[in-house]
């Protein structure tokens, strides 16, 4: 079976590979040696922008798992005892001089300063938002990959009618504007779900369902299009020869070469979607209980705030724009890899 | 040409048919009940039992299909509709009574479909008219510095969202800065408040949509430049000893704008659809804040009549786009 080593889309030329020792026999010997995902490993590894990037990516995500040790480690909480304790009324309820910025100077009590009006600590919120942005967008991202992956490899295996109708669906999606359909969705679901308890993690939950129900379309063609040239190969013609059930076909034979379509749709899913979180949260429609870059960024978007206090408006911003903009390059840096091609 | 644009149009009013069956649906089974929202508000979260005459008075305990053809009736020839024991007068386009304001759904949409206008017109307006010749530039201009700083540069705009970088834009311009000409976002008419409270209220939305729109716009039509212009017709034409000019913009232009032209319009079509982010950022009372209000107010009459509206202005914008494609392209319309 030849499966492992086919997908010239992986392999790549060869010829580019840099080798300080010339001689041809060697240079054979030494790629028959590496798998195609080792050749993409290696490639990333010598590009200097997708090492900075998966730093970045790598510093999001200890701060999202180790939301809760990092903020106790520097002595905050989601809690707040009394907001009046930390934030001045008369003064629009921007934080107290003794709380930090911007009326007083740097401390390590709160090394982010404090929410005017509430009081809550910046630091343990911007963790903890964080900590959902990354959970929202890699669980969506997870499904939306499931959904596309299993419609596009039908859709380009089996062809014929069920190609024209999972085809038909995929066109269909790709119209519905995605803001649009959330902003329709949202009011709805709040009202179904309005009278539970735990309405944040059901908020949660039809958020993930949401971006996964209409971000999947593009895995679904990208996925299509390598079956449709992949089923015409010969260890899948001498895969249905020997017998095996489609099935089988589908997921062993054919599903091991789709690793790098994979891996680069999940790659630029991943800012997309974390974008769109904070997006939603910012028009008030997606994670609405407080704990969110997007609500951050609302609040201290108020003119009254942002004219005393732009920090709390770049904290977050930052944590959006650096998360979102290191996933976006990374994600380049990986297709460029997998599939050198698309090379610029 | 006239049978392949009949054809369009009869599978348009299709869809818009089924969109509207789809969304009339989602709206009827969607929540626990459509009657709680207005029940809450009516009697301040003490509905108890009251709901089963909202429910009624609603239509909501007949079929489906019985209220969807009163509903489409109503699109066609007005209803008056019944909210407790209130009557309420819905004249021709129904599309049904706010629940918050009590007033036809279709008069406030219409009074903010020129907000939402002005501002897709605008900054579809900046989409080309910065997109386009910085594209041309760059592929006369490709593999020089300028072209690698520009491409590498637009590439990082294009990767912040959106609706920071327009965040950004009006807090620092508007609120910060005070910049007079930025100083009052929002809509004006330019009828009864003239055309300049208009024109600078609604400025820094289009500059802030078309920066960031244009980014693709150059990207698209730098691409389809570069594959036009290494043609072998703009050979001949370089060897006929015609000018630069007329070989770029008469040669290259004219075929590389195809594609372009098709993606503009589905862009375009979203503009009008709503441009939730924008309005919500400038402060522009157009259909995309309005359905926010809405939203967050419960307000599932105006969610309905805007998610319906915004369904139909992009499958017309589709539809249009499709017809024009096949104007620019004859091969479309014998496929």
């Amino acid at each position: 079976m030849s499966a492992q080593t086919a997908g010239p889309e992986t392999l790549g030329s060869l010829s580019t590979e840099p080798d300080p020792q010339d001689p041809t026999s060697q240079q054979a010997k030494e790629i028959a040696g590496k798998s195609p995902m080792r050749i993409a490993l290696g490639r990333l590894a010598r590009d200097k922008i997708a090492v900075v990037c998966a730093l970045v990516v790598l510093f999001f995500i200890i701060c999202a798992v180790f939301a809760g040790p990092i903020s106790s480690l520097f002595g905050v909480s989601l809690d707040t005892p009394l907001a009046s304790e930390r934030v001045d009324g008369l003064n629009n309820g921007l934080p107290k001089p003794e709380m930090g910025p911007p009326n007083g100077p740097f401390t390590w009590e709160h090394p982010m300063g404090v929410a005017p009006r509430t009081g809550q600590d910046n630091l343990a919120y911007w963790l903890h938002g964080c900590r959902v942005s990354l959970l929202i967008a890699t669980v969506a991202a997870v499904f939306a990959s499931v959904v596309g992956v299993v419609v596009g490899l039908l859709s380009g295996f089996l062809g014929g009618a069920v190609d024209k109708v999972l085809s038909f669906f995929i066109d269909m999606f790709l119209t519905i504007p995605f803001l649009l359909a959330a902003l329709t969705l949202a009011p709805i679901l709040n009202e179904r779900f309005n009278t539970s308890d735990n309405y944040g993690t059901i908020q949660k939950i039809s958020l993930i369902c949401v971006l996964a129900l209409f971000g999947w379309m593009g895995t679904a063609r990208l996925i299509r299009g390598e079956v449709l040239s992949l089923r015409e190969r010969e260890f899948v013609q001498a895969a249905r020869v020997m017998g095996m059930p489609t099935r089988r076909i589908l997921f062993k034979e054919l599903l091991p070469n789709l690793a790098a379509p994979i891996i680069i749709s999940i790659s630029l899913m991943l800012p997309a979607f974390v974008a769109l979180e904070a997006g939603l949260a910012f028009l008030g429609i997606g994670v609405t209980d407080g704990v969110s870059w997007g609500q951050m960024i609302l609040d201290a978007a108020s003119p009254v705030y942002f004219r005393d206090y732009p920090q709390y408006l770049w904290q977050p911003m930052v944590g959006v724009v650096a998360l979102v903009l290191s996933l976006n390059l990374l994600g380049d840096a990986i297709r460029d890899a997998l599939d050198p091609k698309t090379r610029r | 040409m006239f049978a392949y644009v009949v054809k369009r149009l009869i599978s348009g009013v299709l869809v818009v048919t089924l969109v509207s069956m789809a969304i009339f649906l989602l709206f009827w089974y969607g929540p626990s009940s459509p009657a709680q929202p207005i029940c809450d508000r009516e009697t301040s979260n003490r509905c108890g039992n009251k709901i089963e005459i909202y429910e009624k008075t609603l239509g909501y305990n007949n079929p489906v299909h019985e209220e969807y053809a009163k509903f489409v009736k109503g699109v066609f020839v007005g209803r008056t509709l019944t909210i407790a024991s209130n009557d309420y007068e819905c004249s021709a386009p129904c599309l049904g009574v706010s629940f918050r304001t009590k007033e036809p759904v279709k008069e406030e949409l219409l009074s903010r479909v020129p907000a939402t206008f002005s501002v897709a017109i605008g900054g579809a307006f900046l989409y080309l008219l910065f997109g386009i010749p910085i594209g041309v530039a760059a592929a006369r201009r490709r593999g020089s510095v300028a072209d690698k700083a520009l491409v590498s540069s637009f590439l990082f705009i294009s990767s912040i969202p959106y609706y920071l970088f327009a965040l950004l834009t009006w807090l620092y311009l508007t609120v910060t800065f005070e910049i007079p000409l930025f100083s009052n976002t929002g809509y004006f008419s330019p009828i009864t408040e003239g055309p300049w409270a208009w024109f600078s209220g609604l400025f820094l939305a289009w500059v802030a949509l078309g920066i960031f729109g244009c980014t693709q716009y150059t990207r698209f039509t730098r691409g389809a430049m570069v594959e036009a212009l290494s043609e072998d017709y703009i050979r001949t034409a370089k060897a006929k000893g015609l000018p630069s000019r007329t070989i770029v913009y008469k040669h290259g232009l004219r075929a590389a704008l195809v594609p372009v032209v098709t993606i503009f319009g589905i862009d375009f079509g979203t503009l009008l659809a709503g441009t939730i982010f924008t309005e919500r950022i400038f402060e522009i009372q157009g259909i995309g804040w309005w359905s926010l209000q809405a939203v967050q107010g419960m307000d599932l009459p105006v969610v309905q009549a805007t998610a319906i509206f915004s369904a139909v202005i992009l499958i017309i914008s589709n539809l249009l786009v499709d017809i024009v494609y096949s104007v620019l392209d004859p091969r479309v319309r014998l496929s």
